[in-house]
């Protein structure tokens, strides 16, 4: 517990290893929507993400054992969660994920809203082109609003290759967005 | 092509790394576009998950909670063995032949029984090798010393062969022939071995006494 | 109990495989230039840094020495190990597991036969308690070297794990492939054939490719 009555994680993850297993729905409910957008994002469509967020839920459940550093849940099942979405694309590919596109941006009802939209279908339609790797790097960066150092450290990787791998994202979305 | 990528100034303001007004003017045309086309268009609104996903997820989590850790206690203390374990045999035992022209896999899936030591496999090389004067294998199970594992001539035909126990996991390997022409097993899968050559690879798994 | 005591047994095993990371250098003396010794044991300290094993790279020094490749060569190619055993060991983790030494060096092994890290990451997963990660990645592995294209590797392995067929018939893959391979099949449409049979026995229907349409994590 910290001084706010709130338990923290690493005290949740440690009563559900001990057995009480409805203190899980403690951690669902703290992160089942906060890495959605990121899911969302990654997969083009909502209800993807919905399924990868459940899918990495139980799988953190099962997998919480493992889980090295108990106040550090949500960096572990952030992991997860990205691995889930890394796997839902290669299974579906873009070609479905284009279908589904409008799910992620909403229907909007005045006529300028309607034509940011057009904008906002056409970047994530873009987006949906990138290498998972490249796409996942635009969207913790300019979506989450995350810098390179804390994707590189959420990530395990160096902020150049992060930097390298963004440079060329913004040149693949300039060649998709302005080809004719 | 090459028009389609932006300067590496205009990447740094898209980055948040640089002023777009620190840029030359010639530049921040092109960095006022990219913002446009990249960073105007971003949908940031917050996305929420239908009310039901904290059910679903807490319904599939206690039906996977039943003897999770009952599980892995009954392994460790009770008087039988689970099924997978039942497989280790304590000197499991199997032959492998690899052969040059005919490869003999062991499709039966039966290991022939043969005496090793615990947890090995005795797996048996063989090359075909008429116009050799000597052949010799080296591999990870023997810190690839080209002289500790010296294969013998069979017979008159040029079939040349060893036999050796090896421990349950992956190993891999070549033959030498004549002292120094490394030479891969035909009749076994092979990977890059860094050098430009190959490695052939034998699998050796006891927890069913059987060889990959 | 006996197992309680097999499993004191295997961790006194573990200490004793702790205590035997130190002689990478020594292992190394003799066998390789004293520059090479240094430099391998440099790259041994980082893999156990990082919870990777060191028993590779050693291998892979030893081998070049064997051989007879120049040092830089040697060099480049013990950094190449180590590169796929992290992006192994990394993969996995990422999915959850805490693969064991053994494990990690199966997930470099199928990267070093072709597969990628997405396909490494699909087959931790794909292991079960009736299928460990291992076996499965050795079986992985060892198809793509054969010459199985690697999206065919995957779906043929994760079909028969789905299957419920026995471990026996998983690690039994490869040598069907290669007694296909013999009678003039190639190992594209063995591994189709194994596939197939693989589904027909889970009672599903045969995906194209090898792929499974729809979403498998939907209950």
């Amino acid at each position: 517990m910290d001084h706010s009555g709130t338990p923290s994680d690493g005290s949740v993850v440690r009563a559900v290893l001990s057995g009480d297993v409805d203190q899980f729905s403690v951690l669902v409910r703290r992160y089942r929507d906060r890495y959605a957008r990121y899911a969302a994002q990654m997969l083009g469509s909502i209800d993807a993400a919905e399924d990868a967020v459940q899918d990495a839920m139980v799988r953190a459940y099962t997998h919480l054992a493992q889980c090295r550093e108990p106040d550090n849940f949500a960096g572990w099942f952030f992991l997860i969660l990205r691995n889930r979405c890394f796997a839902e694309r290669r299974r579906t590919r873009w070609e479905s994920d284009l279908e589904n596109i409008g799910e992620v941006a909403a229907p909007e009802q005045t006529e300028s809203a309607l034509e940011r939209s057009e904008v906002v279908r056409g970047l994530q339609r873009a987006l949906l082109r990138l290498t998972a790797e490249q796409r996942e790097v635009f969207v913790l960066k300019h979506v989450e609003g995350l810098s390179y150092e804390e994707i590189a450290g959420r990530l395990s990787t160096s902020v150049a290759a992060l930097k390298m791998r963004m440079h060329r994202a913004y040149d693949r979305l300039r060649e998709l967005l302005e080809a004719p | 092509m090459k028009n389609r990528h932006w300067s590496d100034q205009v990447k740094q303001v898209l980055d948040g790394e640089r002023e777009l007004e620190s840029l030359p003017p010639e530049l921040r045309r092109e960095a006022e576009t990219a913002r446009r086309l990249l960073l105007a268009a971003i949908d940031r609104r917050p996305v929420t998950l239908s009310a039901a996903l904290e059910t679903r997820i807490m319904t599939r989590v206690r039906g996977r909670a039943t003897a999770r850790w009952p599980r892995a206690w009954r392994w460790l203390l009770a008087p039988t063995l689970p099924r997978w374990a039942m497989l280790v045999p304590a000197a499991a035992a199997a032959a492998l032949v690899l052969v040059l022209r005919t490869p003999q896999v062991d499709q039966s899936g039966k290991p022939q029984a043969m005496t090793g030591q615990r947890d090995s496999v005795y797996v048996r090389f063989e090359l075909y090798a008429p116009r050799a004067s000597r052949v010799a294998l080296a591999g990870t199970f023997n810190r690839w010393d080209a002289a500790a594992t010296p294969l013998v001539r069979v017979g008159k035909d040029g079939m040349w062969t060893v036999t050796l126990a090896l421990p349950s996991g992956q190993h891999q390997y070549g033959f030498i022939v004549d002292g120094r022409n490394w030479v891969p097993d035909p009749a076994a899968p092979a990977v890059d071995d860094g050098f430009g050559r190959r490695n052939s690879v034998v699998s050796v798994n006891t927890i069913n006494g059987r060889i990959l | 109990m006996k197992r309680l005591s097999a499993v004191l047994v295997m961790v006194g095993g573990l200490a004793h495989g702790l205590a035997a990371q130190g002689d990478v250098r020594a292992r190394l003396v003799g066998r390789v230039s004293p520059e090479l010794v240094q430099l391998v044991g440099t790259v041994a300290d980082s893999a156990r840094a990082l919870g990777l094993p060191d028993a590779p790279l050693v291998d892979k020094a030893l081998e070049g020495a064997a051989k007879g490749i120049a040092p830089d060569r040697i060099a480049v190619a013990v950094q190449g190990v180590f590169t796929q055993l992290r992006s192994a060991a990394g993969v996995m983790r990422g999915t959850g597991a805490a693969p064991t030494s053994q494990e990690i060096e199966a997930g470099a092994f199928a990267l070093g036969a072709g597969l990628t890290s997405d396909d490494v990451a699909v087959l931790t997963e794909t292991a079960d308690a009736s299928h460990p990660t291992m076996a499965v990645l050795q079986v992985a592995g060892a198809l793509a070297a054969l010459g199985v294209p690697r999206a065919q590797t995957v779906g043929l392995v994760r079909a028969e794990v789905r299957s419920g067929l026995p471990l026996g018939d998983l690690t039994n893959l490869p040598a069907q492939v290669q007694a296909a391979a013999a009678s003039g099949v190639s190992p594209d449409a063995a591994a189709t054939g194994l596939e197939r049979a693989a589904q027909a026995h889970a009672g599903q229907s045969v995906q194209p490719k090898g792929r499974a349409k729809g979403n498998p994590h939907r209950p």
